[in-house]
Parts: structure tokens; sequence; C-alpha cells
């Protein structure tokens, strides 16, 4: 599974990565406007959210070797 | 009796557009700049403008030049790529106002890139066809989702629209859901148009978005569907990382170290074909594997691509970021050096068989459907899967079909009555599209979406096609499908998650059911026991639910209409 890496330290709460993600991955924490990386499973590596953060506070690390690919022959 | 209030969030528009991708941001635009007054809601399971693939693709719009000739290209397409199954009347319509549609984006705060006088930078795919793409950045989306807000078009993120409402044939809106919270949403309309996407699989990462979610709510509600064979398109990719070897079609080698595509591809063309994808079955089959491609040799990696991408043509920063990060992310995990990297055929789909007229108007009144949800079944591309052979066109169906889908549109609904939703149906859609959540237990979504990928990736069930295959990929499909009413979804994610897989089973029983129709090799359409092409059976092959049965016909293509024959 994708491991998605953010720095809630540099966050600024922006909500861009919940907006970019096409397959739903973030939820978004309204109490104190930080993402949540609710469905990494459904991470497909796009990496939209890293590349769109103006804070460059996420970091998207593919798992290739995890995913599954059926036969083809 | 529950009223309709009493089941959801209720929603009035003129327009519902389903998908807030590059087709449906063009049907938005195109439609409030015929009617300023007309109501535009546009629904996304994402986020509209950071949707679909426009804003993770190539950013090449192919279109058809005037010093080209419209008649070349009609010629070179019905000869060379869709082997007379196109709608050719459709197909000059796409070369006549491919053009016209790069001003169009334009006017719609899109940049298309232009040499100093005033006309667009583009280049060919290989020298000598009869088509060229312009370029723009992967800001398109954002772009447009920009002014089509200022025009008042509305939108409403997160929501998975499932199923169609209709009054009688007629479709008069929309039922879905948060995938957020779960909230039910009706959305009654005077016309809808689906806008979310061809079907694949969720096998191409990275980029594909479809799932086919518009393309199985047509089926339910009886929208015939056309040239839902053509479902299997393919990239080749690296084995290391799942990733998209570009050009490796041009350069396979087998294990004995013997170029196997060099007789079939001599030169290089318009793009990837399935038969290159036969001779690796051939020589897989043959004990051959693996089959690697020569990265050394790789023309189209080492010359075509960094001339699309070079600065010299256009300096993108969004696309040139993109592609940067996840090639290079994907290039750090290849675990052999050298140029020679095994590949495989990935299995793609891109199946988008709704039937649409010149008009993007499905067989259903008040439903219409644009870009990757009826490329195929729009059928001016003839015989291959979305993206038709022709690159470039993803994004050029997209504005061509979202301008035409939008403005047709906006004329039914001055003529059409309010629309009615009727209570008693609305609350059975809700039913069925919460039962996997009110299950404790079940099968979850992956467990099926994986059996599904599992039918629809070797190359002997969807590529090289024989009957006896054809069979067995049916029957597993048809025993997934059994399994459907099990599915449980343990959230709203999840709930999504599986009316994704029920799309994916409509899909691949109609793509099965359609191919062993089609008893002939026909240009991306190939069988190992029916090779030739035949044309004296010069046909659609339709596809139509009848109160649950998938039905199978087939409708002469009116070729004696056509310029080009046989």
């Amino acid at each position: 599974m994708n491991t998605i890496k953010i720095d809630m330290d540099v966050c600024s709460g922006c909500k861009t990565c919940y907006d970019a993600c096409f397959v739903n991955v973030f939820r978004w924490n309204g109490e104190d406007d930080t993402p949540i990386v609710a469905y990494p499973e459904d991470c497909v590596e796009c990496n939209k959210c890293e590349l769109s953060c103006p804070v460059d506070a996420i970091e998207v690390i593919p798992d290739f070797k995890g995913i599954y690919w059926p036969p083809v022959v | 009796m529950a009223t309709l209030e009493s089941l959801g969030k209720i929603f009035s528009t003129d327009i519902l557009i389903i998908g807030g991708g590059i087709a449906g941001l063009s049907a938005a635009i195109i439609a409030k700049e015929t009617s300023p007054d007309v109501d535009v809601l546009v629904i996304d399971k994402a986020t509209s403008g950071w949707a679909g693939k426009a804003n993770k693709g190539g950013g090449n719009i192919s279109y058809v030049d005037p010093e080209d000739g419209v008649d070349e290209f009609v010629k070179y397409h019905v000869h060379n790529l869709g082997f007379f199954l196109e709608d050719q009347e459709l197909l000059r319509a796409y070369g006549e106002e491919s053009r016209g549609n790069l001003d169009r984006l334009e006017s719609w705060g899109v940049h298309i890139f232009r040499h100093e006088d005033g006309s667009p930078k583009y280049i060919r795919w290989t020298e000598g066809l009869p088509w060229r793409m312009a370029v723009m950045d992967q800001d398109v989306t954002l772009n447009m989702l920009r002014y089509a807000k200022k025009q008042g078009t509305r939108f409403i993120d997160k929501v998975a629209i499932v199923d169609l409402l209709q009054d009688g044939d007629r479709v008069v809106g929309g039922i879905g859901f948060s995938v957020i919270d779960g909230t039910c949403y009706i959305i009654k309309a005077n016309a809808t148009i689906l806008a979310n996407g061809g079907q694949n699989y969720l096998l191409m990462r990275r980029w594909n978005s479809g799932r086919g979610d518009g393309i199985a709510a047509a089926y339910r509600a009886g929208a015939q569907m056309r040239n839902a064979e053509f479902g299997n398109f393919i990239n080749w990719i690296f084995v290391d990382s799942r990733d998209v070897c570009q050009g490796a079609e041009d350069v396979l080698y087998n294990a004995k170290g013997e170029h196997i595509t060099k007789a079939i591809r001599p030169v290089i063309e318009a793009d990837l074909h399935s038969k290159e994808v036969v001779a690796w079955w051939k020589e897989m089959k043959a004990g051959n594997g693996p089959i690697c491609a020569n990265m050394a040799e790789n023309r189209i990696l080492n010359e075509i691509v960094p001339a699309f991408h070079s600065d010299a043509l256009a300096v993108r920063p969004i696309a040139t970021a993109f592609w940067g990060r996840t090639i290079g992310k994907a290039m750090a995990a290849a675990t052999k050096p050298g140029p020679m990297q095994e590949v495989i055929p990935g299995f793609i789909g891109e199946q988008a068989p709704v039937r649409v007229d010149h008009r993007m108007a499905t067989t259903l009144p008040g439903l219409f459907a644009i870009g990757d949800t009826s490329y195929t079944g729009s059928a001016w591309a003839g015989a291959v899967p979305m993206p038709g052979r022709m690159r470039g066109t993803g994004l050029g169906n997209a504005v061509f079909s979202g301008v035409r889908g939008g403005q047709a549109a906006v004329k039914y609904v001055s003529g059409a009555n309010p629309a009615e939703v009727n209570t008693d149906q609305a609350e059975v859609l809700k039913e069925s599209m919460f039962a996997p959540q009110k299950r404790r237990s079940g099968i979850q979504p992956p467990e099926l979406v994986r059996a599904i990928q599992d039918v629809m990736s070797p190359v002997g069930n969807s590529i090289y096609m024989r009957q006896n295959r054809l069979e067995e990929a049916l029957s597993k499909v048809l025993e997934i499908k059994a399994k459907l009413p099990e599915l449980w979804a343990k959230d709203w994610q999840y709930l999504s998650a599986c009316n994704e897989v029920k799309s994916m089973a409509t899909s691949a029983e109609m793509f099965f059911r359609a191919s062993m129709e089609r008893k002939e090799s026909r240009g991306w359409h190939i069988r190992e026991d029916y090779p030739g092409m035949d044309n004296n059976w010069l046909k659609w092959i339709i596809v139509q639910n009848k109160k649950g049965e998938m039905l199978i016909s087939t409708e002469d293509v009116p070729i004696e209409r056509y310029p080009i024959k046989p």
C-alpha cells in the first residue's frame, strides 16, 4: 500500500489535497483544518496531492511491489 | 408512504451534468453560452476541475487543420484506423469542428500554445498523419472550472450519482449519495448529461479515473450501447513499476533476442495496435518469454516524447512536474539496469459504449452522453477502443462531444415539460443503492474487483479472442455477477466502491457478449478463430437491457450513405 506522509507542522490547511485527489483518499478534519489520510489503500500514486500542495507538506511514497496485477497470458 | 423530501436532499435544475472533467465542463460552459438563463448543475464523485483525465494526461489535443484537409483525414481514418465501422458523417464533423474547438477552449480560459502568427503550435505523432496535436498544460480543467463558475454553473462535489430517475423512458435526473457522509441526493433535471468517463476496471493507475458508473446507470435505465466489444485498450507497462512504457510496441524482443514486432510494424504507426499484443501472446505461449522492450532502440520514448514535452514547443510547468515526478518515482523502482526492460500488455479497457446520435443524445429521451462515456458509442471512430489509435483524441472528443451535447441539451430543455420524479421509483433505487451498507458482513468490493480484473486482463480473453475462451470468460463474469448481492460496504467510501464493482461487472458482461457476436477480425478486434475481416457483414453490435436480460442485436452500418466504401 502506498504511504502518504503529511508534515502537519508545515500544512497550511488550504484543503487543496482534499480537492485534488480523484479517488477520495482524504477526509477533512474540520476542527483543526487538517487533512486525514483516510483511505491510503485507494491511492493510485498520481501524486497530484504532493504536486499541488502549495507548501510542500505532502510526500507520496508508492509501493510498486505491492500493486496487485492480474494474469496477462 | 414516503415523500420525496423524506428520502434525501432534493435539487432541481434544467441540466444535470454528471462528471466535472473536461467533457462535462465543456458542456456546462457551452450550455450557459447558448442560453445564460439555463440552470446547470455539475456533480462529481470527487471534485470538478480536478476530476477526469485531462489534468493528468499528455495535454495533447488532436485537430484537423484546413491545410491537412478533412477529406484526406476521413479517408485515412476509414482505411487505417476505423475500418468502415465509423459513422463517417460524425467523423467528418470531428474533422471540421476540431480546429475551431481550440479557439473555443481558449475563450474559456485555457491556454493553447501558439506561434507569433497566431497559429497553434503542434506536433504530429509521426510524419504523414493527417491530423495534428495542439498542446495545453494540465491546468486545463481548473481554468474551465473557474470560467464555468463565473458563468453561474453550480457544482456539488463528493457525490456519486448511481442511478438515473425516469418518467416512463424519459430520464428526469439522478439519485446518488455523498461519499463523505452518506446523505442521499435526488436531482430533478429536465435534461441529464453523462460525463463520468469510460470503464477501466481500476487497472491502469495514476491517471485513469473511469469506473463505468455512467455506462452502467444508462444500461440499467434501458439505453442502447454500441461497439461495447471495442473496450479492450492496452498500454505496454514495465513489469517492475506497472508504469506505462511508451513506444515498447516497436521494440519488443523475445528471450532468444529476436525482434518480434518488426515484421508487423515496420514503421512507427499512429498508435498502439492489438496486433503486437497478439505477437506477444504467441511468443509467450511458445515459451519464448519474457519479452523485453529494448529501450536503446525506443524512438518514441527517446525522440518523439521528448520533442513533445520540450520547452522549445511549449513551457508547461504543471505537466512537466507531473510527468517528471510520476515517471521519476516509477523509474526509481526499476530493479534491472540496462536497456532491456521486461514489459507486459497492461489491460486498460477504455470501454465507452453509450450509444449517441450526432447531438450526443442517447436512445432515452432527456439523456445525453459525452466524452469517455460515449466515445465508441457515438461510432465516429469505428473499430477501435477509446482513444481510437489517434493520439490526442481523448481530449479532442471530450470537447467535440461536450459542445454538441451541451447545445443539444439546451435545445431539449427549451421544449421539454418540467421533470417529475416518481417517489416510489426513487425509494426503490435508494434502497438498492444503500443495500451493501445495511449488511453486517459480506464480500468486500476489492475481492470482486480483483476477480473481474483476473478475467479481463489475460490477452487470450480480451485481445486475442476465441469462442471457447470468450465463453469461459463470460461464465466467470456471470459467477461474479451472482455474488454482487453479497457486497458489503463498511462505510460510504466502500459503498461507492460497491457501485463501481457493479459497473465493472456490467461492462465486462457486455464486452464478452458483444465480442462473441463479432465473428470476424476488424481493426482492434482480433479473433483467433475468425482471422479475416468480413465486409459482407458490416454491422454495429447493439447491447440493451430488457427487463434485466442483456440482449444483443446487430444493425447494418449505413455504408451506402457514406463516401468511403470497402
